[in-house]
């Protein structure tokens, strides 16, 4: 393609995008929902990612050793812990180190355990032990408990199950409802070319009549959506960059423990996700409704 | 002798409607010479536009032999037809066929752009009377000035030969007169054929030749050797 004739169709495409007003507008207006719910939908499924890590980091089976367990039984409990196969980390906590951080806890307070050092210590020594796949906690939690030298196994359930179960229905009813958007943005992008046609098909004769290759003719239709589709994209780019800047102030003063995605790594994947997206809607679109219309 | 500009024989088109076939053109001999002005007269179903498609390019022909020069259209790739269309044959529609979004000389340069030796798009706008108009859009032009604009459109690619589908047809008398004036001028300054095709037996008194189709079939054709000018045509 020529340099001149590539200006010759954008300038066409940037014609035609100005005179035909509010076809235009329409046209960006559907890109820009779908991608504005889509988008949406993303930086909600990051968060909700980015929470569930957090919390699978944290989950951990806390194993208590049974204060009478004989030397033997330790060593014997110690090895089958590092043996097993879903394990990912064994920590050993010895009951002073138990202690220490227990008065590091109480702080201004630590006077409290003042005075419970060496032998007279109540606390236990025991293991932290995190599983290599998170969810398989309470199986690994059944099995070691019965190990000897156990007194008793504690890995938070009734709130790790739950929430399990919750990030997971999130996932799926978020995959879902983005898939049902899909096929809705389809129909709405045919609906809208299918508005254009009337105007396209006879512009379209007019150009084969006057001697124009399909080529010729489709370029600047393709340059037309490709910019509704980058205008389409950019809207809900910066709609999502403010919105999300201001639902993450907010978090941060009202729900400060909940860590969330930070805004610029969001803005990265908005662009790197929803701009071609939107080039490509726009693209397809408009070479479709010519493909159409060049066979008259 | 004039020289031979196009040649076609045996021409027929047929149309599949469902089960029945629908002849448009039954088998016509067409011949259009340099520098004539033809009119191709008949009423309407008779064949007129069907057969201008076809000289044109836009069409193919169902059966028969085409030729323009060497070239022969009925056996033409579609990139060949597109040529052909971009750098011999200028069209002229009875509603003009202006892009909306595009001015007066806009259009003009659409055209301009894609062929050969384009002719310079101002000079053609004076000619027609309209280089006060160059940038406005068709729908601020009247009826007569729109046809104006669609003739110098299809004169700025310097094609041999102008094939025009009732252009008065929607026009009133002064500025049909007006319009074919505009395609005599041309006929005989620029030197291109002029087909017009029409149902309007008073624009056949300005043609060189008179083509008369009937039923898909050409009826006779009448050499004209004193023509009318387009002044002294009414209807
Ligand atoms: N695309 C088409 N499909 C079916 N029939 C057609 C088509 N185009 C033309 N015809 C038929 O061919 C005949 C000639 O049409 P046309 O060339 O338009 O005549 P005219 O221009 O003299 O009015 C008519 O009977 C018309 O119905």
């Amino acid at each position: 393609m020529h340099i001149r004739s590539l200006f010759y169709f954008i300038g066409e495409a940037l014609k035609s995008i100005a005179r035909n007003g509010w076809m235009s507008v329409a046209s960006i207006a559907v890109v820009a929902i779908t991608l504005l719910i889509l988008g949406s939908f993303m930086v909600l499924n990051y968060n909700v990612t980015l929470i569930t890590e957090d919390v699978k980091e944290q989950v951990q089976i806390v194993l208590y050793v049974d204060e009478e367990a004989s030397g033997e039984d330790r060593l014997k409990l110690q090895q089958k812990l590092v043996g097993h196969p879903q394990m990912e980390e064994v920590r050993f906590v010895s009951r002073d180190e138990a202690l220490e951080r227990l008065k590091r806890q109480l702080g201004d307070r630590s006077y409290l355990v003042e005075g419970y050092e060496g032998e007279d210590n109540p606390l236990r020594d025991s293991y932290e032990l995190r599983t290599k796949i998170p969810e398989d906690i309470a199986i690994v939690a059944g099995e070691i408990k019965e190990y000897p030298g156990v007194d008793y196994v504690d890995y938070g359930s009734g709130v790790v199950e739950p929430l399990f179960q919750f990030t997971g229905v999130v996932r799926w009813m978020g995959l879902i409802f983005m898939a049902g958007l899909a096929v809705t943005a389809v129909f709405l992008i045919a609906h809208t070319i299918r508005l254009t046609v009337y105007i396209r098909r006879k512009e379209i004769m007019i150009m084969k009549y006057v001697g124009a290759t399909d080529w010729f003719i489709r370029w600047p239709f393709v340059f037309e959506g490709l910019i509704l589709g980058f205008i389409g994209a950019v809207i809900p780019i910066i709609i999502i960059y403010y919105g999300y800047n201001t639902a993450v102030a907010w978090a941060q003063t009202n729900i400060y423990f909940v860590s969330l995605v930070s805004p610029e790594d969001i803005i990265e994947e908005m662009v790197k996700v929803l701009l071609p997206l939107g080039v490509i809607l726009g693209v397809l679109g408009s070479s479709i409704s010519v493909r159409r219309f060049l066979k008259v | 002798m004039a020289k031979l500009l196009i040649e076609a024989r045996n021409i027929k088109k047929r149309y599949q409607m469902g089960e029945v076939i629908v002849y448009a053109l039954r088998g016509v001999d067409f011949t259009l010479y340099e520098k004539e002005l033809v009119v191709v007269l008949g009423p309407s179903g008779s064949g007129k536009s069907t057969l201008l498609n076809i000289i044109g390019g836009m069409d193919r022909a169902s059966e028969g032999e085409f030729y323009f020069g060497d070239f022969h259209l009925h056996e033409a790739s579609e990139r060949q037809l597109t040529y052909y269309r971009r750098n011999e044959v200028g069209f002229i529609f009875q509603f003009y066929n202006l892009m909306p979004n595009l001015t007066a000389y806009e259009n003009i340069d659409l055209s301009a752009q894609i062929a050969e030796n384009p002719l310079d798009i101002d000079g053609l706008l004076e000619q027609v009377g309209l280089s006060e108009r160059r940038d406005h859009f068709p729908s601020q032009l009247s009826g007569g000035e729109q046809q104006r604009v669609a003739i110098a459109r299809g004169l700025a690619k310097n094609p041999r030969m102008l094939l025009c589908d009732e252009p008065t047809g929607s026009l009133d008398l002064a500025s049909g007169i007006q319009v074919l004036k505009l395609l005599r001028d041309f006929c005989d300054d620029y030197q291109k054929t002029v087909v017009i095709i029409t149902h309007n037996t008073e624009i056949s008194k300005m043609a060189d030749r008179v083509v008369y189709l009937k039923d898909g079939l050409v009826d006779k054709v009448e050499i004209n050797d004193s023509p009318l000018s387009a002044e002294q045509v009414s209807w």
